[in-house]
């Protein structure tokens, strides 16, 4: 390979990949997540980052530091006590990747200072570059099965970079054995080398050899006799114990080119007419430029992101509250990081606890991965543009049911504060205009939301052709027994403690159930009273007619939701 | 006595004392507690939508009744959601069997067979207050506790079914068992303001703390809850506040206290 082509190639991708990378760091210090976030520049955002980590190191706390850098980082610990297949795979990649760039990649540089006698072609070398290279291919191998099933049960975010950046991988690792292969088998190869070596590359005084390299290194010579003949195999041995043997071993330790090598002899005349060698080697090593050039633009960025954000937290790891220990310059780095450490691993998604309502409003918005994609589109401010309503509204969903149960956070492989995330993401949220129900519904009086319905689907609706269920609400017999008594009012202690001017209840429980009685439910769904209900079924349990206030309110939450949600027109804020 | 262990989403969270000191207890008295991955009980999303509420219910339900056994909460949110979520599949055979549906795609169904229990009566009743008071060893002689049951534990009447909903004696028994003195407190049946915290702070606020200033004027040295959002919105409103406060013990905490169990094993 010409190497004006490598060095330029090499060090265009090595720039690509470094401008990535502070592009993509930049954003820690860049990205506001959570309404506290916004009064805090990027520069003091910088400083914290570097009186936190200054800290840390000149203190005790360096220890955790260090423990998590062996344990989360380099072991993987969270993973391992969540999903031992997924570790074993993710290490083995890991592992099987960091050496083959250290020994195979920077082998100028690190395996021939390291070892003095290194040379690609010898053991242990030879055996391990396999060894490494198939360790890689197997991790991936599980991780995509892995994958896969839990595709079957979970909408997973697709990500088409991220997917192709496996396969370039992929591609990496199996040019390289094919590369391998295709040299063992070279005849070509060969005769290069024993013409740098012995002086000639004439097959008749090269016969012993030939021999010997054709029955014990795989070489594919189209012209050779077989049976071989064993006497000449031994006469090859000597020479080459004199001039091959000092930097080549027996190719048969590549456990993975060397078979490769043996399937490919038929068609090696064929490669080496075609160059197959150099072409390979060009692809290969241009595979590699471009996976090095895009990383930091795909999620596997996380191998970057992943350890920073392990190491911050252990640095800021306070013990009696983790999470306390961050200032709010370094909380809103912390969140930003997150959006970039997070693997899309789906283990959150796998054991959130609202998953089945998930499934069943189909709605992946509710699912943690979905959910720190939607905060991160909400801070860029993509969430927001025109044609993503749906979208922004799935994601308020989100926001509101779930139930900050902390089992993603948990679970999460990389220790992400999700739930951090999760109260950062609706306080934005509720600044775009998409706080909770009970907020936009009682943001209008309920004589607005009435009109609004009336305007759109007509105003008497006591029988919702639409209701599937048995709704209380709609039912002729709920409220027949009402003799408007007003026990339900009095028993309540919303509306005892409701003092206030202004903010204080519109309806009272038994006014609420009377519109109902008169067939006026549009008029109730956005009352006060329904979303300030406390749910405490003190009136369901005092009514002497045995009406189910509560239940009812509880019904008419959910259709508030639905119904007044249809006439809401909600628009991202200009 | 044993039953599949239903936290509910505040425990793991926001109080993991409960969990732990449950276990402490329940351990010592005979009852075996098998842990399932189980969902949300359905309680925010009654607030959305209906159907929504009782797939998310039943699939908690479904999962217990594969495997055999009935639910226990110690929290008194979920088991009211929970006990609505069996009411309305019993009453209204269209939602059951769109729900049946929804389970069946993930391998599930609802029978009924399982049942919902709050750890209230279990306590009193399965395990039972002669066995409670053999176990009690240093009894908390003359504390005087206010007793704190969380609304769904008691109401409606018809779906918890626990005790008399408006004269509750069963939690009162229970404080007595530990040798400590239930405090007759007028506002001991109201809601201690939990669900309107995100809603209407103020009002939640106000309905909190006129349950502590009343629990402080009948004499009580400490309020002892049997749900998580009660405990946890009583510690809330009185961490930053400037007025007289009271103790806050989880049931679980007085009995093991009671039963002489180390302080660390109850989450103290």
């Amino acid at each position: 390979m010409s190497p004006v082509l490598f060095q330029t190639a090499l060090y265009a991708s090595l720039a690509l990949c470094a401008l990535g990378l502070v592009w993509r760091a930049s954003a820690w210090f860049r990205v506001r997540i959570g309404t506290d976030a916004r009064a805090v520049t990027p520069s003091r955002r910088i400083v914290a980052l570097f009186r936190g980590s200054a800290s840390a190191l000149f203190s005790r706390r360096l220890f955790a530091v260090l423990g998590a850098f062996f344990l989360d980082v380099l072991l993987l610990r969270r993973l391992y006590t969540n999903e031992k297949l997924r570790w074993l795979a993710h290490l083995l990649i890991v592992v099987g990747f960091t050496l083959l760039v250290l020994m195979h990649a920077l082998a100028p540089i690190v395996s021939a200072k390291l070892f003095p006698g290194y040379q690609p072609t010898l053991d242990p070398y030879l055996f391990l570059r396999d060894l490494f290279g198939l360790m890689v291919l197997t991790g991936a191998a599980l991780m995509v099965l892995g994958r896969r099933s839990a595709r079957r049960d979970l909408t997973q975010t697709r990500d088409r970079f991220g997917a192709a950046f496996m396969v370039l991988l992929a591609f990496v690792l199996v040019s390289g054995f094919l590369l391998e292969a295709c040299k063992i088998a070279s005849p070509r190869a060969f005769y290069r080398m024993t013409d740098q070596f012995i002086g000639t590359s004439d097959p008749r005084k090269l016969a012993p050899l030939r021999a010997l390299w054709a029955s014990e290194f795989g070489v594919a010579f189209a012209d050779m006799k077989r049976p071989i003949d064993p006497l000449l195999v031994e006469q090859g041995r000597k020479l080459n114990s004199e001039s091959c043997a000092s930097c080549h071993a027996k190719p048969v330790s590549a456990f993975v080119s060397y078979p490769l090598a043996r399937m490919l002899a038929p068609v090696t005349s064929v490669l080496d007419e075609g160059h197959a060698e150099v072409w390979l080697l060009y692809l290969h090593v241009f595979a590699c430029f471009l996976g090095l050039a895009s990383l930091p633009f795909t999620r596997f960025f996380h191998v970057v992101a992943a350890p920073i954000s392990l190491l911050v937290d252990a640095a800021a790891r306070d013990r009696a509250s983790p999470g306390q220990g961050f200032s709010s310059a370094g909380r809103a780095s912390r969140r930003a990081l997150a959006l970039d450490a997070c693997v899309r691993c789906g283990i959150c998604d796998s054991r959130c606890s609202v998953a089945p309502l998930a499934r069943y409003l189909g709605n992946p918005g509710l699912l943690p991965s979905h959910k720190l994609l939607a905060t991160g589109a909400l801070a860029g401010g993509r969430l927001l543009r025109t044609g993503h309503e749906d979208e922004a509204l799935r994601a308020a969903d989100g926001a509101f049911l779930c139930t900050d149960c902390g089992r993603c956070t948990s679970r999460c492989p990389v220790g992400l504060d999700l739930a951090d995330l999760w109260e950062a993401g609706r306080g934005d949220l509720a600044a775009a205009g998409l706080p909770t129900p009970a907020q936009w519904v009682q943001a209008r009086p309920a004589l607005d939301w009435a009109e609004f319905l009336q305007a759109r689907s007509g105003l008497h609706d006591l029988y919702d052709p639409d209701a599937s269920s048995a709704l209380l609400s709609a039912g002729r017999s709920t409220f027949s027994r009402c003799v408007q008594c007003q026990t339900c009012t009095n028993v309540c202690p919303v509306v005892a403690h409701s003092i206030d001017t202004g903010h204080g209840i519109d309806l009272t429980p038994q006014k609420v159930m009377n519109l109902l009685r008169l067939g006026l439910r549009d008029l109730a769904l956005g009352s006060r009273m329904v979303w300030d209900c406390a749910n405490c079924y003190q009136c369901q349990e005092s009514c002497p007619e045995g009406i189910r206030v509560a239940d009812i309110m509880c019904e008419l939450r959910g259709l508030s939701v639905q119904r007044l949600g249809s006439v809401r027109d909600w628009k991202a804020p200009a | 006595m044993k039953y599949a262990l239903f936290l509910g989403c505040k425990i793991p969270s926001g109080l993991p004392a409960y969990e732990t000191s449950m276990r402490a207890v329940l351990v010592h008295l005979g009852v075996t507690l098998v842990d399932l991955e189980f969902n949300c009980c359905g309680y925010p999303a009654r607030n959305y939508s209906h159907e929504a509420f009782v797939v998310a219910a039943a699939h908690n339900l479904a999962l217990a009744e594969r495997a055999g056994l009935d639910l226990l909460t110690p929290c008194s949110c979920c088991f009211g959601t929970l006990r609505h979520a069996m009411r309305f599949l019993g009453e209204d055979a269209q939602l059951r069997a769109r729900v049946s549906q929804v389970l069946a795609a993930e391998g599930l169904a609802w029978s009924g067979k399982s049942q919902v229990e709050h750890l209230l009566p279990v306590l009193a009743r399965t395990v039972g207050v002669d066995a409670l008071a053999a176990a009690v060893r240093i009894p908390h002689a003359g504390l005087r506790v206010a007793a704190q049951y969380g609304c769904h534990a008691l109401r409606p009447s018809d779906v918890s079914g626990i005790d008399n909903a408006m004269a509750p004696t069963l939690f009162e028994t229970l404080i007595s068992v530990t040798g400590a003195s239930p405090v007759d407190w007028p506002r001991r049946l109201d809601c201690c303001g939990d669900p309107l915290h995100e809603a209407n702070t103020a009002l939640s606020e106000r309905m909190t703390r006129a349950k502590i200033d009343d629990a402080l004027a009948s004499g009580a040295e400490a309020i002892c809850s049997a749900c998580p959002h009660c405990q946890l919105r009583f510690d809330a409103v009185q961490a930053d506040s400037p007025d007289p406060s009271i103790r806050t013990l989880l049931y679980t905490q007085l009995l093991g206290l009671a039963m002489g169990l180390p302080a660390k094993s109850l989450g103290l």
